[in-house]
């Protein structure tokens, strides 16, 4: 059953991603930007790490690609121009990529014990939520006030860089 | 076959439920209106956006503000805090028992630090509607 | 398949790198064949959160003390925030870019002062 869903929601997820690539409207492929996270989530759930899916979901599917679609819609952006591909980067490209693939399934194929299944879980009744949070607030107190950090450097970095367009 | 039934059965039953249920509104949802909607099909007179004077020169889709995307990058930037805010929620007391008032300075210390950037975009007028 | 296997079979961890690997060479392709800045941005969000997968697959993998590795699951969080933080900057230089040069297209985008 685990594997079902596994081929359900992976072969779902690169179909999506693909469309992203084929759309020529920008709309179209945030959009499917959107199911292609969504279907990540759901491979998160199969990996039980639950919290990590349903953030994935929140700030992913739910905040970021909105604001996407949003800066789309700000811009009035249409569908491109279709223009010549150059026949050179297009090849290029397509070396690059099957040079990649090829290097990533030699290297997976020769990892040690690979394909084996998940080794049972015994979590004894705790949820992953209450983990990542004793693990978060008792080694990582540090790293959190350095995110709030890097999110107080993002926001004066929003707020300066719109401000020229506020006056 | 009982074997698969049962797993299926247990666990994502409720699951496959919603999504059916989902899948089924949305298609009753577009059944209904097509089938309804014929009385009024669309001809190209009633597409037109004004009935009698000049037609519009160029289409032109309504443009956002500025305001809206300011907006829109704050809102991910405090919801993130937010996010952080649940796992936190959910372990206070537990954590509280076994070892500590850590937990609680440790996130007034980040809404502290996020407390600032609200103040910074709120002095530099990134909330006012009426500019 | 026997259907008492199919009930219990499960996804190796060489399932989930691959899938992952070709999250990321579809990216890859984005960035390299779309001439969208925005397109190429979303690229780069699905290589990074390819690389996630990979993450979280390892994790499940190699269990600690019963549970799935918690550390990288912290480790993801704050992965997904700094991307999101990440983001907000580079939408905000899109549309600064934008606003002086009026294209998205890549190859119009081509010196470097404004």
């Amino acid at each position: 059953m685990q594997l079902a869903i596994f081929w359900i929601f992976s072969v779902l997820m690169l179909l999506f991603a693909g469309l992203v690539v084929v759309m020529r409207n920008p709309v179209a492929s945030a959009l499917s930007l959107v199911m292609c996270f969504i279907c990540l989530a759901g491979l998160y759930f199969t990996l039980d790490a639950f919290f990590i899916g349903i953030i994935q979901i929140l700030v992913y599917a739910g905040a970021v690609m909105v604001l996407f679609l949003f800066i789309i819609m700000l811009l009035n952006l249409k569908e491109e121009v279709a223009r010549r591909l150059k026949l050179s980067a297009f090849f290029g490209g397509g070396l690059v990529l099957c040079g990649f693939v090829y290097a990533m399934v030699k290297a997976v194929i020769n990892l040690p014990e690979v394909w084996q299944t998940a080794p049972k879980l015994e979590t004894g009744g705790i949820s992953d939520v209450a983990r990542i949070g004793f693990k978060l607030f008792e080694t990582y107190n540090m790293p959190l006030q350095i995110v709030g950090v890097i999110l107080l450097v993002a926001t004066i970095g929003v707020v300066f860089l719109s401000s020229r367009q506020l006056r | 076959m009982g074997k698969w039934w049962g797993v299926m059965l247990e666990e994502y039953l409720p699951a496959l439920v919603h999504v059916v249920v989902g899948i089924g509104f949305a298609v009753v949802a577009l059944l209904t209106n097509f089938l309804l909607g014929r009385a009024g099909a669309r001809s190209k007179a009633k597409d037109t956006p004004y009935e009698c004077g000049m037609l519009p020169a160029i289409e032109e889709q309504p443009r956002f503000s500025v305001k809206f995307y300011l907006v829109a990058m704050l809102f991910i930037l405090f919801d993130i805090e937010v996010v952080f805010m649940y796992p936190w929620a959910v372990v206070f007391r537990e954590y509280l028992e076994r070892e500590g008032v850590l937990i609680f300075w440790s996130m007034m210390g980040f809404i502290g630090i996020l407390l600032v950037a609200f103040l910074y975009a709120l002095r530099k007028g990134a909330m006012e509607w009426s500019r | 398949m026997d259907i008492a296997n199919f009930a219990e079979a499960s996804a190796t961890l060489g399932h989930y790198l691959i899938v992952s690997g070709l999250l990321f060479g579809i990216g890859l392709m984005a960035v390299l064949l779309r001439r969208n800045i925005i397109i190429l941005f979303m690229g780069v969000e699905m290589m990074l959160n390819a690389a996630n997968l990979s993450l979280v697959a390892f994790s499940r993998f190699h269990p600690v003390g019963g549970g799935p590795a918690v550390d990288s699951q912290v480790f993801l969080f704050f992965i997904i925030t700094v991307a999101a933080a990440e983001v907000a900057i580079g939408l905000a230089i899109i549309v600064a870019l934008y606003r002086a040069k009026q294209t998205m297209h890549v190859e119009d985008l081509d010196s470097l002062r404004f």
